[in-house]
């Protein structure tokens, strides 16, 4: 090629270049529009016709893994089934039930038969009916599917259900239980008109795109793993939304989550880094709000006896030290839960007590007294007990001096302070005398080696609790240390009966006091450490919208459907 | 012995054009070379194919379970998923797990194996289904990997051209200050880590420009017509974009400067200046098409490259390319998205390469094509 083509050539493709790499004009979001600086009009003008849409932009670092209600399995898909379809009853901010589809509910004599009184003149999305019919088609569809992840286990107590009339839906239970509330909670009205054409095998495979339910907010776009948009239902018979749109975005890096919110690309966050919160509080236009939730974390010790070992797959390897109780509570002494929310949490929690959080509301033993932060004790406990160091490197012996009390301490990988905290009690479980070997492992790893393996010494690990302590509760049971639920192996036949019991308790002071009673017996015998109860943290600029909802002292959840239907642009 | 201009000349036309001759001995030989070299290639392929199926079930954790750590979930669902993801077969004959031996198993039909279910199923271009989308891996890398390619390749294009003057200009202006400014720019711009120069290029461009730090659109808006989602896409684009170029570019740089320094220390470029030829004329004629060579080796490896994305650029801007894919694969244990993702860049590369050892032979006349 010539000198003079080979110039033009590189030129050209140059210009090509520079020209897709400039800044091109845009059209600008749709927002509210900024007040105009010009004359007012002579006379009184009408306001226009159509204001600006308001769209609601949530910023959040997940994303719905389904929107088949039946198959969801994370907490942002239950985040977008709360928006989107209705129950019989709701669960409000402060933790109370309201009647939401069921407009009255009563129970027979025997607690085996409930009548819910269905409202009128509800309608799907889709703009047909939805009666009672429906409903029933719904709970007995969740019935039907063992393979349903969460919302089969709600409808295990379920005999019967039929729809007597349009409005009249009865659930006929097999025996009495107090939390049929609790049951009902999460199970979403399903339209029978598009779900009953479903062949049985498809059913957990039905991508449900539409999600057709009766909720305050319906699906407009979807882009799996990036964002979701929903639009008000403004017929919504109990929360007509005030706003147009909502749209939850997804942002895998958590700078960019921030940034975001600073520069006014997201409207609310709902996951705030915690090394952030001290600068977004000095931002005027940002308020951070830190509140409860249902998360707590635990330190779990393997304390599973040899005569209930897991045929299948127990190896049960547990330290015989951990099995002694006095060692345990020896170590609940020697924990300062205070400087672990301080150090590992800037401070973003609170101290743990029982294995129920306190957000639950009054099922939480509130008279429970902790094991106070007690080196002295924990070491003098444990002298009596016969563990001393007899050759003097710091680490105590068994009483037969068989073994030093070294224990193998896992965290899975996916809890982001749980390095951190490892390395805090190993510094404060050294003063007394025990030694552990901090091994952060791969999630999977870490469930292969606690149960129903109990191939393990002490775990790090965490629970996030339904609105009913039940299903929490149920965890130390004897029946479950086979089928890998139960985490410690804990086998008490008096916690057995007493989970039986207010299983069956109708009467909620009865069935409180049972409640209480266990965690005490929980307390007592210390199969867990509670460290702390998580915080729920998340921010929104001030400027923009308000009307969110959230009570003192409840769950933080400025994106349930209560507070986004409240919510209203800034004016 | 130095050869001339005008030798020179005739030296690489006579090459050539023996080279791109239809008849004659060299063909044959070239036309067995290309064919040795795409066997070659295809080989290459399926023990890397081979090496990624057993690699993948390495990895701990069972994928049945993928997700279902909460036990409210029943034995049941896990045990119908690893069905529905034909785990529950042998992974070859004999072999239960990845180390688990079962004699039993050796009676096995080798065809009911995953391994071989899996080779069939890439003959008819089936790459399996997602084991948490749960829909075809065809469908989901075809979506990631259009994405990726817009992000990368106008970023390639700029870091090329924009690195190849810059090296030719340093490597020509040795030692001044324009060539050790250009020189401490690109070992800088190459060492910056992507994700930090990424988190610093939108915090940067969304304060001071306005620019979006997220995604490839911008969610809920409604375009009117095709120039509106162009000019969406594009300032998606250019934060994400400009990052890589400028990572880029200090590699380019450096690689050209280095060879432009070798083809300029050469005999014939002396005698070039002896001749009286201007400098533009020896840089362009002589200098910049040699020194090309080990770029055109850097270019085509980068470009086979680009459908893995860049990881690092797409988890920070959120863009849904192929990175991200492969990333979010390994978080959920999905195997056959993991699978997939790496035979596209496995075929990519292999592809850059043979094109690069057929280039060669055209561009270089001292590699035969026998």
């Amino acid at each position: 090629m010539s000198t003079r083509k080979w110039y033009l050539t590189l030129v050209l493709a140059l210009a090509l270049i520079v020209s897709a790499c400039g800044p091109a004009q845009t059209p600008a979001p749709t927002q509210p529009p900024a007040p105009q600086a010009t004359q007012p009009p002579p006379r009184t003008e009408p306001p226009p016709a159509t204001p600006e849409p308001a769209i609601l932009r949530i910023g959040w670092s997940g994303a719905p893994d389904s929107l088949n209600p039946a198959a969801g399995l994370l907490s942002e898909a239950y985040t977008i089934y709360e928006l989107t379809y209705d129950t019989l009853i709701g669960l409000d901010l402060s933790g109370k039930y309201y009647p939401e589809l069921a407009e009255s509910w009563e129970v027979s004599d025997d607690g085996t038969v409930w009548t819910f009184h269905l409202r009128e003149g509800v309608k799907f999305h889709d703009g047909t009916d939805f009666t009672a019919e429906d409903m029933a088609f719904t709970i007995q569809f969740y019935k039907d599917h063992e393979e349903f992840p969460y919302l089969n286990t709600y409808t295990l107590n379920f005999e019967k259900v039929e729809a007597t009339d349009d409005s009249t839906l009865v659930i006929t239970l097999g025996a009495p239980i107090g939390n049929m509330e609790s049951q009902v909670l999460f199970l979403y009205a399903l339209p029978k008109h598009v779900w009953e054409g479903i062949a049985f095998d498809e059913a957990i495979k039905f991508e449900n795109l539409e999600m057709i339910g009766t909720g305050p907010f319906k699906v407009v776009n979807y882009v799996r793993d990036q964002s979701i948009e929903l639009a008000a239902n403004t017929d919504h018979y109990l929360n007509p939304p005030k706003i147009d749109r909502v749209i939850f975005q997804t942002y895998e890096s958590s700078d960019a989550l921030v940034q975001a919110l600073r520069e006014g690309q997201a409207d609310l966050i709902t996951d705030v880094p915690q090394t952030t919160i001290a600068s977004l509080k000095q931002e005027a236009n940002i308020t951070v709000q830190v509140g409860g939730s249902r998360s707590l974390r635990d330190i779990i010790f393997n304390v599973v006896p040899d005569d209930k070992c897991p045929a299948e797959g127990g190896v049960c390897s547990g330290h015989p030290a951990i099995k002694d109780k006095v060692v345990r509570q020896a170590l609940a002494h020697a924990t300062d839960k205070q400087q672990i929310i301080d150090v590992a949490l800037l401070g973003l929690g609170t101290p743990g007590l029982s294995l129920v959080p306190r957000s639950l509301g009054d099922w939480f033993n509130s008279e429970l007294e902790d094991y106070a932060y007690d080196v002295d004790l924990a070491n003098k406990m444990l002298d009596d007990a016969g563990y001393k160091d007899t050759d003097g490197d710091g680490v105590r012996e068994m009483p037969d001096g068989s073994q030093p009390l070294q224990f193998r301490f896992l965290i899975p990988s996916d809890i982001v302070t749980g390095a951190r905290e490892g390395d805090l009690l190993k510094a404060m479980w050294a003063e007394v005398g025990v030694a552990i070997d901090v091994q952060v492992l791969e999630p999977d790893t870490v469930t292969a080696a606690c149960c129903p393996a109990f191939d393990y010494d002490v775990l790090l690990w965490g629970w996030g609790a339904d609105p009913d302590p039940a299903w929490l509760l149920d965890v130390l049971r004897t029946d479950n240390i086979d089928n890998g639920f139960s985490e410690t192996g804990y086998s008490n036949p008096v916690y057995d009966q007493l989970f039986v019991d207010q299983s069956t308790a109708v009467d909620h002071e009865a069935r409180k006091a049972i409640i209480w009673e266990m965690q005490k017996i929980a307390l007592e015998d210390v199969p867990y450490i509670i460290p702390y109860y998580q915080n729920n943290v998340m921010a929104y600029r001030s400027d923009k919208f308000t009307g969110y909802v959230y009570v003192e002292g409840g769950l933080l959840s400025l994106d349930d459907p209560l507070s986004l239907s409240n919510v209203e642009p800034v004016r | 012995m130095s050869l001339g201009e005008g030798e020179y000349l005739v030296v690489r036309g006579g090459a050539l054009a023996l080279a791109l001759s239809s008849k004659g001995n060299m063909n044959m030989g070239r036309r067995g070379y290309v064919l040795r070299k795409v066997a070659g290639s295809l080989l290459t392929i399926f023990i890397v194919l081979l090496i990624n199926f057993f690699l993948f079930r390495v990895i701990p954790g069972d994928p049945a379970k993928a997700g279902l750590k909460d036990p409210r979930v029943r034995p049941e669902m896990i045990e119908a998923q690893r069905i529905r993801f034909g785990l529950d077969k042998p992974v070859i004959n004999c072999f239960k797990g990845q180390m688990v031996f079962e004699a039993s198993l050796c009676a096995v039909n080798p065809f009911d194996t995953q391994l071989f279910i899996y080779i069939g199923n890439l003959f008819k271009g089936d790459l399996g289904i997602s084991y948490d989308q749960k829909r075809p891996v065809a469908d989901i890398l075809r979506e990631r990997i259009g994405n990726t390619v817009i992000l990368l390749l106008g970023a390639e294009l700029f870091a090329i051209i924009l690195g190849s003057l810059l090296g030719l200009v340093a490597g020509w202006k040795r030692k001044t200050r324009l060539d050790t400014s250009a020189l401490i720019f690109s070992l800088t711009a190459w060492s910056l880590p992507t994700f930090w120069l990424g988190i610093l290029m939108f915090m940067l461009g969304s304060s001071a420009f306005g620019l979006p730090v997220n995604g490839m659109r911008t969610t809920g808006l409604t375009y009117a017509n095709f120039g509106e989602e162009l000019a969406d896409v594009a300032r998606h684009w250019l934060l994400p974009s400009l990052t890589y170029a400028i990572v880029l570019l200090g590699q380019y740089m450096i690689v050209m400067r280095a060879s432009v320094l070798e083809v300029l220390s050469e005999d014939y470029i002396l005698t070039a200046k002896a001749k009286g030829l201007t400098n533009f004329q020896i840089l362009k004629d002589h200098a910049l098409k040699n020194a090309m060579l080990p770029m055109v080796t850097l270019v085509l490896l980068n470009l086979g490259f680009t459908v893995s994305g860049a990881v690092e650029l797409e988890r920070v801007f959120s863009w849904p390319g192929v990175g991200l894919a492969i990333v979010e694969a390994v978080a959920r244990k999905d195997y056959p998205v993991l699978q997939g993702a790496f035979l596209v860049v496995t075929i990519s590369v292999i592809f850059a390469n043979l094109l690069m050892d057929l280039l060669y032979t055209y561009l270089d006349p001292r590699v035969k094509a026998e």
